[in-house]
């Protein structure tokens, strides 16, 4: 007997509010460009990481502080207490992305049977949870990289916009270049007319619309993007084996709400005289929040997301406003074990002690090629604060900021890093140092951010043109932004292989005014090994880079409280 | 498709050269007040504020342009035009490093009331073109003055035979040198290694893979300028910039020199650039290269000059 359902369920509102979610998030990383003028780039752009109380709490504990905007997060934690993990079943775009792969998956591998009941081992999120926030509290920030907006955000910017903008750039620069002249005779008069055609209707408008306003002007390519995209589509690759495996048994911000929805004011109450025990509501359960038949209801697996109430043919399910204190309708915890969530935070503290066993941990070796964006934390609290999520690296006009692979060590993995090769740091820009969601990039005004070393440029005579070749170039010092010119020339009687005295221009660096932006190594015409490379010697942030130069160099930022600390180098 | 709009270009392009040079054999009539290269220079009350600078550029230019024979010598009814500023460096106007934002939106408003059809700006610029075309100003002027706004694509350039005598061939864009006429203004800049960035300079802006083109400046630019066949230049020194170009950044390298000219002669007005910031124009490698490949008149006064004062 078919029951009647009218056109209006929950599920349906459910699943729109994902869409829409899912398109708001990837619109707000799509939007994450900088553009010309005075405008600062938008506090939106920021929005889905401002609700993440993960951020919150994370950096709170690691930097002993609290970014205002990530505050609103309480707002979510409010309504996780109000209405259970509604955030991961309703909005995380990540969640959405998991839910369409585990229905993807299971349509070309039907299962014969949908491991849908709750599993003890859903448990491990929270004790991957607890491991985390200890890290968190002896001051690494690192569990955070794992949240699944940062995820996402991340993903998104260095692995899926690039690739979607290849394939679209790839095949209309084919068309655009192709010249019909090249076709082989008995199709020529038919290509001849088809081709201009199809360039100036079809492929250079829609290729110049999302250029326009989706893309932007410059190529994104990102280094190490692969290891990011693998770790992406191996966590949608685990629906396969349960759906929403990520949401069910990794998820640290799924966990964290899981903990303030273990007696929500909404709870499920099964109407016993209805049920049959068909556990139809088990099957479709996004989360896995009950156990075989007649099992308990665990409000922190419970997703929100409906299913259940909406597969029962019988009405026998109902969400019900329910005081915290009540027993009824009854509610299971968390099921863990004092020794287990002990054992987790002591895996935290030895996880955090093998990641501080290389001298870059320490501090004790700085990297050359670590180019931190300006207003950049000094590296220890940089790393206290940074989560990787990238939204410097989407912003970042010339893509010259990249995500680190080994360049910060595993604790700065995919922190973000200024590869000069790829893209310089444009002298009137500061629109990275305005997005960063935990402040590990400080907000500078341009006129502050031309203050701001973040490395230093220096000339390798063995490949330099002028130096190497007796050859003129300086197209470094063309293109220095430095008013008073960081590169400035020296006229120089070189001999030429036949003898005769030439004078040529040698470019030399300036270390008072080089503010180490890398236009030079980026325009340097050696494009495999440019005769001048930026390292990040000499940066604002590290008292231990600096070189001695001349002293009228303005001192930035805050100093570092390190005065009577005999040790702070090694720091 | 390429080829044949490319001959038309180069067909068209002949027939122009010859309108410029001798108008008189294509129109049957002489037109005996339209000059070669116009100087015009500002003579009224100099105003202190820069805003009111907007004035004055839009002056000089029209002026200018009126000497040389007004527009209409330069575009016909239904063309497609490409104005090409230096829009190089994300730097607003007062500090000189691009060309005046007012002096290209006149030129712009001059060329639709010649009947163009179409006018494009655009530049291929050294800084992130989204940030120079805003900080130049040039965008928003432009886009007021009813051109469109173009952004050079990387991938749309296409390597040209330019059949020069160092520079064989070089990425162009397309756009560009298919366009009825290209008009070049660029600005007066203090450039290191090739002493001054005037119009034979600004056409580095078409190309891409510049980098090899400073190894040996002048000749290439040479080569670069003859594939490009100049017909129209505005060379912009309402401002110029002194020192530390071509990217400069400070007002000190700033002088406001309240003129500009405008001629057919492309080595002619870096010439007269070259004496207006106070440079022999022979001290100018590319300037002598250019007059070397038949390019133009380094004697730009022995050409039909005007000299205007404007108020």
């Amino acid at each position: 007997m078919l029951k009647f359902r009218s056109l209006w369920r929950w599920v349906t509102l459910r699943r729109l509010v994902q869409v829409a979610m899912l398109l708001v998030f990837l619109g707000l990383v799509v939007a994450a460009q900088a553009r010309g003028g005075e405008r600062m780039p938008s506090a939106w752009l920021k929005a889905f990481f401002a609700i993440d109380p993960l951020l919150l709490i994370a950096t709170a504990l690691s930097a002993h502080a609290v970014p205002a905007l990530l505050l609103a997060s309480l707002g979510l934690v409010a309504v996780t207490l109000v209405l259970g993990r509604v955030f991961c079943g309703w909005v995380c775009p990540l969640g959405t992305l998991h839910d369409i792969a585990s229905r993807v998956l299971f349509w070309i591998w039907p299962d014969r049977r949908r491991r849908d009941h709750w599993s003890p081992w859903q448990r491990t999120k929270y004790l991957l949870l607890v491991g985390l926030l200890v890290m968190a509290l002896f001051g690494s920030h690192w569990g955070t990289i794992f949240d699944p907006l940062v995820l996402l955000y991340r993903t998104t910017t260095t692995a899926l916009l690039p690739a979607l903008q290849w394939g679209v750039q790839a095949p209309s620069t084919a068309i655009y270049h192709y010249d019909p002249e090249t076709a082989p005779a008995p199709v020529r008069p038919v290509a001849e007319r088809v081709h201009p055609f199809v360039r100036d209707y079809a492929s250079e408008p829609a290729y110049e619309f999302l250029r326009d306003h989706v893309f932007g002007l410059r190529t994104h390519t990102f280094l190490g993007g692969g290891l990011i995209l693998g770790f992406f589509l191996l966590t949608l690759a685990l629906n396969r084996y349960r759906p929403r495996f990520w949401c069910r048994y990794l998820c640290p911000l799924g966990a964290l709400l899981g903990i303030f929805s273990l007696r929500p004011l909404v709870r499920r109450a099964v109407q016993t005289g209805n049920c049959n025990q068909c556990d139809l509501c088990a099957t479709s359960c996004h989360g896995a929040a009950s156990g075989a038949p007649g099992e308990q209801w665990k409000a922190a697996e419970c997703l929100g997301c409906l299913n259940c109430t909406d597969s029962c043919r019988r009405d026998g399910l109902r969400f019900t406003l329910t005081l915290p204190w009540r027993k009824e309708p009854p509610v299971e915890g968390l099921d863990l074990s004092r020794r287990s969530v002990f054992g987790a935070a002591l895996g935290g503290v030895a996880g955090l002690c093998l990641l501080r066993i290389t001298p870059q941990a320490r501090g004790s070796l700085p990297q050359e090629h670590l180019i931190r964006p300006p207003g950049s934390l000094p590296e220890r609290e940089f790393l206290e604060r940074c989560t990787s999520c990238g939204m410097c690296i989407k912003i970042c006009p010339t893509h010259g900021l990249q995500p680190a692979l080994w360049e910060a060590g595993l604790e700065g993995l995919w922190t973000p890093r200024l590869v000069p090769r790829l893209g310089w740091c444009e002298s009137e820009c500061t629109a990275c140092t305005h997005v960063c969601p935990t402040q590990a990039i400080r907000p500078l005004t341009v006129e502050q951010k031309k203050q701001v070393r973040i490395g230093l440029a220096s000339f390798d005579v063995t490949r330099c043109i002028p130096y190497a070749y007796g050859r003129e170039c300086i197209v470094c010092e063309e293109h220095c932004p430095v008013p008073d010119k960081a590169i400035y020339v020296v006229e120089t009687e070189v001999i030429a292989r036949n003898g005769q005295k030439i004078v040529i221009k040698q470019p030399r660096v300036d270390p008072s005014r080089c503010i180490g932006c890398g236009i030079c190594e980026n325009k340097c015409p050696l494009t495999d090994h440019p005769g001048v490379r930026v390292l990040s010697t000499n940066e604002s942030r590290s008292d231990y880079q600096a070189i001695p130069v001349t002293p009228d160099e303005v001192p930035l930022g805050e100093p570092a409280d390190d005065d009577d600390d005999p040790y702070a180098a090694d720091r | 498709m390429c080829d044949r709009s490319r001959r038309e270009f180069l067909i068209g392009s002949a027939a122009a050269g010859l309108l410029a040079a001798r108008p008189d054999l294509l129109l049957g009539q002489t037109s005996a007040k339209s000059a070669d290269m116009a100087v015009t220079r500002w003579s009224g009350t100099k105003p202190a504020a820069d805003a009111a600078m907007k004035d004055v550029a839009v002056k000089l230019t029209e002026q200018a342009i009126n000497a040389l024979g007004g527009m209409k010598r330069f575009v016909s009814r239904g063309d497609v035009v490409w104005v090409k500023p230096n829009i190089g460096w994300d730097r607003t106007p007062e500090t000189a490093a691009n060309t005046n934002p007012d002096v290209v939106a006149t030129i712009i408003r001059l060329c639709f009331d010649a009947g163009a059809k179409t006018v494009k700006v655009g530049d291929h610029p050294c800084d992130v073109a989204e940030k120079t075309y805003v900080a130049s100003g040039i965008a928003n002027a432009a886009r007021e003055a009813g051109a469109k706004v173009v952004f050079l694509d990387k991938t749309r350039f296409k390597e040209a035979k330019i059949g020069g005598e160092l520079v064989k061939t070089i990425p162009v864009y397309p756009e560009i040198i298919e366009s009825d006429l290209v008009i070049n203004v660029p600005i007066v800049k203090h450039h290191r290694l090739a002493g001054l960035t005037m119009c034979m300079k600004n056409y580095m802006g078409v190309i891409d893979k510049r980098n090899t083109f400073h190894q040996a400046i002048a000749p290439s630019l040479a080569d670069l300028t003859r594939f490009m066949k100049p017909r129209l230049c505005i060379l912009d020194a309402t401002r110029m910039l002194k020192a530390n170009g071509p990217k400069g950044g400070k007002l000190e390298d700033v002088e406001t020199k309240w003129m500009l000219a405008a001629g057919v002669d492309i080595v002619a007005l870096d010439a007269w650039g070259a004496e207006a910031i106070g440079r022999k124009p022979t001290d100018i490698e590319s300037i002598v290269k250019g007059q070397e490949y038949g390019l133009g008149k380094i004697d730009y006064r022995s050409l039909a000059l005007r000299e205007l004062a404007v108020s």
